[in-house]
């Protein structure tokens, strides 16, 4: 025990010397909530590239909710000692560049030309006060749908449906067939996030002025009523003794056709592979429906916000991981490994290891670039502000687990709810 | 009306005993669902449930969970998280638990003007919420140079403890004679001869009571845990939540279930032998 601790003060020692020895080299402090599977991997992945273009990498995970990543961030901010990096998202970055000091990235961003490969809500969800001072590093289709190829063979069906209506019929004969349409768990983001997915289902600018604008006469307009029929249909096809429960709980009965469809962020796609289930053989995937022509694309991205030190080690490695993270490679091994797709849009996914899926979610996102269609996600607190998202999930989630509730009435108290928060 | 004894033991098992044995059943189905899972493969639990008996047992969960398993790259498992709960939650303990000894005996037998008062406002500290805290801990920890130390969450836990623990020592306390003080008094005993002599032997009881106390809460604090540690310092509580992944993963319960019942050995062990010392303190150390 004694030759332990000796041995240890000696490394300590050791270390010591050695560091002040070489001090100028380049470090990186990151804190993030991805510590393991995939998600662990791709972050590990990330130190490696940084590693490889000379930064030494300290990702320090606080993994969990949120909140607890939060909570660690504040703690370190007033002791004086932030990340250099913390991963950060939305509305949030807004939020919490106002509480510690950040880093301008314009040059480097400017110096890489990366404004004009990301779509312009993503760059304008990074910038605070119009500098950069923030980067996505991936981007999520969450409006993605799964269909049980099993249930589908068994109404005979062959292609993912395209609008509500067509969901509506399918889900009918599924329903008849004795099995239970909609395979969703029912913890309250995932039953906001069906609202998300209905509303751009009926009118992704609907959508842009009722729940990114908080617009009290789009809130109270006809197509959020709309949405809010399609999702009282919806909860019709819910097995009520899910509530509660996880939605990666429900993949094997889905799987095995119990279920008919599963409406998730692109990262199921991730699960479903580590689990050995083939996209075409076991199941479809796509956009959910929507009535409009164009692509739809609901948005989750994370992001990495730098703040600001005095270290000059820290402030090189700073430069060296904005570089890495807005690079090609970059996006290319990280978003392979966790199933997202790149926030770049010029980049093609031909390699095998992406699945279709991915690529599909990718295409839709240039698409929908192109047609104006990126909306920005509620469920995932991409919308609005952590204090607003609560009080209108609240309501969803009350709205999708009690039957009772009209969509008149839903859609008014989701109104009177943005309206006390706003 | 007293029964016979044969018939009084009739009902104990006949009725009492299956009842009660029915009960403990059934509380322990979600530990038997834990365990039955830590023996599972992720395939296995991925393609058919989380409720199911093995098909074969894999012990590989639990190896995985103690040393093998990756958290942020380094694939140590839950061992080293083990030890740093240990070297915390201890010495928090032990002085806590101490301090709330001579403070309850202070509060109790050395009544002194605004004792009261003193004793309610400590108590005061058993209903703040631990998110209250988290700014002034941040703050304090700074001054102090111990943020993000084991050090600096031993002290977290003494401060936050000593609420809980005088709250129980005087509560205990206040029930000894004031004579007993009085003659030892009277026999030249002083303050801290008194404690030893006399306290310390009435108190087995109430400082099991108090060390599980501590130790059960103090193992499993996550919040001050996450917040105020870092990398290799970090409790076992927050390793375990590194396990459970987020929205984006599907669980690993196998092993998340094999680390689970890992961590909760300490606490479990402590309420095996303390109980059989608390049993044997509320006979041995009654008042005569």
């Amino acid at each position: 025990m004694l030759n332990k601790s000796l041995l240890a003060i000696c490394v300590a020692c050791a270390l010591g010397l050695s560091s002040a020895n070489v001090q100028a080299e380049p470090r990186i402090t990151v804190i993030s909530q991805w510590s393991a599977g995939a998600e662990g991997d791709a972050m590990n992945a990330f130190g490696h590239l940084v590693t490889k273009a000379g930064a030494k990498w300290e990702h320090n995970p606080v993994s969990g909710f949120t909140t607890e990543m939060m909570n660690k961030l504040r703690a370190d901010i007033i002791a004086g000692k932030p990340p250099a990096a913390s991963q950060l998202k939305g509305p949030e970055i807004q939020a919490w560049s106002q509480i510690a000091p950040t880093v301008n990235m314009d040059a480097l961003v400017a110096a890489a030309g990366y404004e004009k490969v990301v779509s312009p809500d993503l760059a304008r969800l990074h910038k605070v006060q119009g500098h950069w001072v923030s980067l996505p590093l991936q981007v999520y289709r969450v409006n993605t749908l799964y269909a049980s190829k099993k249930a589908m063979d068994k109404i005979g069906a062959t292609a993912l449906p395209k609008t509500w209506d067509e969901f509506n019929a399918m889900a009918k004969k599924m329903a008849a067939a004795g099995i239970t349409p909609v395979a969703h768990g029912g913890i309250a983001w995932a039953d906001t996030m069906y609202f998300d997915l209905s509303l751009i289902g009926v009118s992704p600018d609907a959508y842009r002025r009722a729940i990114m604008n908080l617009d009290d006469k789009a809130l109270r307009g006809p197509e959020v009523l709309a949405a809010f029929k399609q999702l009282r249909q919806m909860t019709g096809w819910m097995s009520p003794a899910n509530a509660g429960q996880h939605w990666s709980v429900f993949i094997p009965p889905l799987m095995k056709g119990e279920y008919g469809f599963l409406m998730m962020g692109g990262w199921a796609s991730g699960v479903l592979k580590r689990g050995k289930f083939e996209e075409g053989k076991d199941y479809l995937c796509g956009s959910t429906p929507t009535s409009v022509a164009k692509p739809v694309f609901d948005l989750n991205a994370d992001g990495l916000i730098f703040w600001e030190t005095k270290n000059a080690d820290l402030q090189a490695g700073q430069k060296i991981t904005a570089q890495v993270a807005m690079g090609k490679e970059f996006s290319r091994t990280f978003t392979q490994i966790n199933g997202s797709i790149p926030a770049r849009t010029d980049i093609e996914l031909t390699d095998s290891t992406y699945q279709d899926c991915q690529r599909d979610a990718a295409a839709t996102l240039a698409g929908a670039v192109a047609a104006n269609q990126v909306v920005l996600s509620l469920a995932h607190n991409m919308a609005q502000s952590n204090s607003i998202t609560a009080a209108l999930r609240d309501v969803l989630t009350e709205f999708v687990h009690n039957n009772s509730i009209t969509p008149e009435e839903g859609q008014k108290r989701l109104a009177d709810a943005a309206n006390a928060a706003r | 009306m007293a029964e016979t004894p044969a018939l009084s033991r009739m009902g104990l098992y006949g009725f009492v005993y299956p009842v009660l044995i029915g009960f403990a059943a059934f509380f322990l189905l979600p530990m038997v669902v834990v365990v039955l899972n830590s023996l599972r493969s992720f395939e296995e639990i991925t393609q058919s449930s989380v409720l199911g008996f093995p098909r074969s047992f894999q012990w590989r969960n639990w190896s995985e969970a103690w040393s093998g398993y990756c958290m942020a790259g380094n694939c140590t498992g839950i061992r080293p998280y083990m030890w740093n709960s240990l070297v915390m939650a201890i010495p928090a303990t032990i002085v806590s638990t101490l301090i709330g000894a001579v403070n309850g005996y202070v509060l109790s037998l050395w009544r002194f003007r605004g004792a009261a008062t003193l004793f309610a406002i400590i108590t005061f500290g058993v209903f703040l919420p631990a998110q209250m805290k988290l700014v002034p801990w941040a703050i304090t920890l700074r001054e102090l140079d111990l943020s993000n130390t084991v050090r600096g969450l031993i002290l977290i836990h003494i401060i936050g403890g000593i609420s809980f623990t005088t709250l129980f020592c005087r509560n205990y306390y206040v029930n000894v004679p004031q004579d007993l003080i009085r003659a030892a008094r009277v026999d030249g005993a002083g303050f801290f001869q008194i404690f030893r002599r006399i306290i310390v032997p009435l108190s087995p009881p109430i400082l099991i009571v108090t060390v599980i106390w501590q130790f059960t809460n103090i193992w499993n604090e996550f919040l001050f845990g996450i917040t105020f540690s870092e990398g290799a310092n970090r409790p076992v509580t927050a390793a375990l939540m590194a396990l459970n992944a987020n929205i984006a993963q599907a669980r690993e319960y196998g092993i998340e279930s094999a680390a689970v019942l890992l961590a909760a050995m300490p606490t479990l062990l402590i309420y095996i032998f303390g109980g059989k010392y608390f049993l044997r303190g509320l006979t041995a150390g009654a008042v005569k």
